[in-house]
């Protein structure tokens, strides 16, 4: 059956190396080097080069992975493996402009679940690791988590809201078709409390210098990591750095998803453009001015400001505007 | 062509844990004005991690006191292979001011074998910067030993 082993050759093809592993990696470790580089602009230095990130991660890789006594072995082992794969999955579902590997009917709620298991993914390992540190990093993953996800939420109601009009759309194809004949989700103007909104969940969802609370290294350490070291941390730190590209990808196909070129490979590069724009507006600026909240005053922040801007939105969506 | 890549990114990306044992708190803050926008380790890739799991290269200032000495010991032995000790002042080489205190039990050669050795009291940035510049590449050498 050629038609069958086609179409297993192309869904090898999409999950291992274009919307998938190979390019969720490769562009998320670019985006964080070019994080570092703009934020040592910023503060007049001269930085690490772009690709930076890469030797990090392929020193780490060259490192002695030290399995502490206290640790269960399996699952501090599986954690970061578990965190790669659900995240590598989650690009597939993103439609890069005109190009969607995977579409169904409900799109958005499994990119909400997958995007949850990365976080999970963190929180498990460091409870596996067996230091008290991890412990403390853990509780506030937790609580960093329960604070993004309910405006992150409430936005993705309100854009499926507002495509379906009177249902609820959750897919993102057709998310992508209504930007393409009804214009950019941004400039909608009901819709402009949910893209800040989603902009200020970003730095959350990644890790992010003001609500880094979790992996604080001056104060806990970098809480749910402190154990981990050589191969199972690199594929951590690729872990956020993927985080990066897929949080700024949604927000491109979200919120700005009418262009589109014709072509594949160059919606790809404006896709990846984009990316880096939004990494560097609402990850490295804030990164550079701010420093780290107590998780409390996180909590508040997202469960108030934020929030009140996702509900405002979906208020005025569910009311027709 | 892996190996390779490895033992290059050793040398490119070495992450710094430091350990100050009885320092008088000068070294320390010469480390730090390594970091700052003045120096800028960052441009080699030098980054402070937060725990000893994370480093490649340990960096020891202070005179090894009675004190901190067993937990030196114990937390040079959580850093991963491989890596580098790097002492910074007179103080771990020798004892500096402090030697043939009853409360000191230097040099810090008796506890762990020392790679780099910057000298001074304290020494420059730049010193430090040439020491663990210099770390960094003894890295790249352990790496390719490791590989076979």
């Amino acid at each position: 059956m050629p038609e069958t082993a086609q179409y297993i050759l192309w869904t090898a093809f999409y999950i291992l190396i274009f919307p998938g592993a190979l390019f969720t990696s490769v562009v998320g470790l670019f985006l964080a080097g070019v994080d570092r580089k703009v934020i040592a602009h910023m503060q007049r230095r001269i930085g690490p080069p772009i690709r930076q990130p890469m030797y990090d991660f392929f020193k780490l890789l060259g490192k002695e992975t030290i399995i502490p006594h206290a640790a269960n072995k399996f699952v501090f082992l599986a954690a970061p493996v578990i965190g790669f794969v659900s995240l590598a999955i989650i690009m597939l579902f993103i439609p890069i402009f005109g190009f969607t590997a995977v579409s169904g009917s409900a799109d958005l709620i499994v990119i909400l679940y997958l995007i949850t298991i990365g976080g999970v993914a963190l929180i498990v390992g460091g409870s596996a690791s067996g230091s008290p540190y991890a412990g403390i990093g853990v509780s506030r993953e937790m609580v960093t988590m329960m604070s993004y996800e309910l405006p992150f939420v409430l936005v993705l109601l309100a854009v499926a809201r507002k495509v379906g009009g009177s249902t609820l759309v959750f897919s993102m194809e057709q998310i992508s078709q209504w930007q393409v004949e009804n214009g950019h989700m941004l400039f909608q103007w009901s819709m402009i409390p949910a893209a800040i909104a989603f902009l200020l969940i970003i730095p959350a969802e990644v890790g992010m210098q003001p609500f880094d609370v979790a992996e604080a290294e001056t104060e806990i350490c970098e809480g749910p990591l402190i154990e981990y070291s050589g191969a199972p941390l690199a594929v951590f730190k690729l872990n956020t750095a993927m985080k990066m590209i897929i949080m700024t990808g949604l927000f491109t196909s979200l919120f700005l998803g009418q262009f589109r070129t014709g072509y594949y490979w160059a919606d790809a590069l404006l896709f990846v453009a984009i990316c880096t724009v939004l990494t560097i507006l609402c990850m490295t600026t804030v990164h550079a001015v701010t420093a780290r909240l107590k998780i409390e005053h996180l909590f508040k922040f997202y469960w108030t400001i934020v929030t009140g801007l996702a509900l405002s939105s979906l208020i005025l969506v569910w009311l027709g505007l | 062509m892996f190996r390779k890549l490895m033992s290059k990114s050793a040398m490119k990306s070495p992450w710094l844990y430091h350990i100050n044992s009885g320092s008088c708190n000068g070294c320390d803050i010469e480390l730090v004005a390594c970091l700052t926008p003045r120096y800028d380790a960052e441009r080699f890739g030098f980054k402070l991690a937060g725990t000893p799991r994370h480093a490649d290269i340990v960096v020891v200032s202070g005179p090894i006191t009675s004190q901190s000495k067993d937990r030196l010991v114990r937390t040079l032995a959580q850093v991963p292979e491989p890596k580098c000790v790097v002492s910074i002042g007179s103080c771990p080489r020798s004892g500096n001011v402090f030697k043939g205190s009853y409360s000191i039990e230097g040099p810090l050669e008796k506890y762990v074998h020392v790679d780099v050795s910057v000298a001074g009291c304290t020494p420059k940035p730049e010193a430090i910067m040439e020491g663990l510049y210099q770390a960094a590449q003894i890295l790249k050498k352990k790496r390719e030993v490791m590989g076979k």
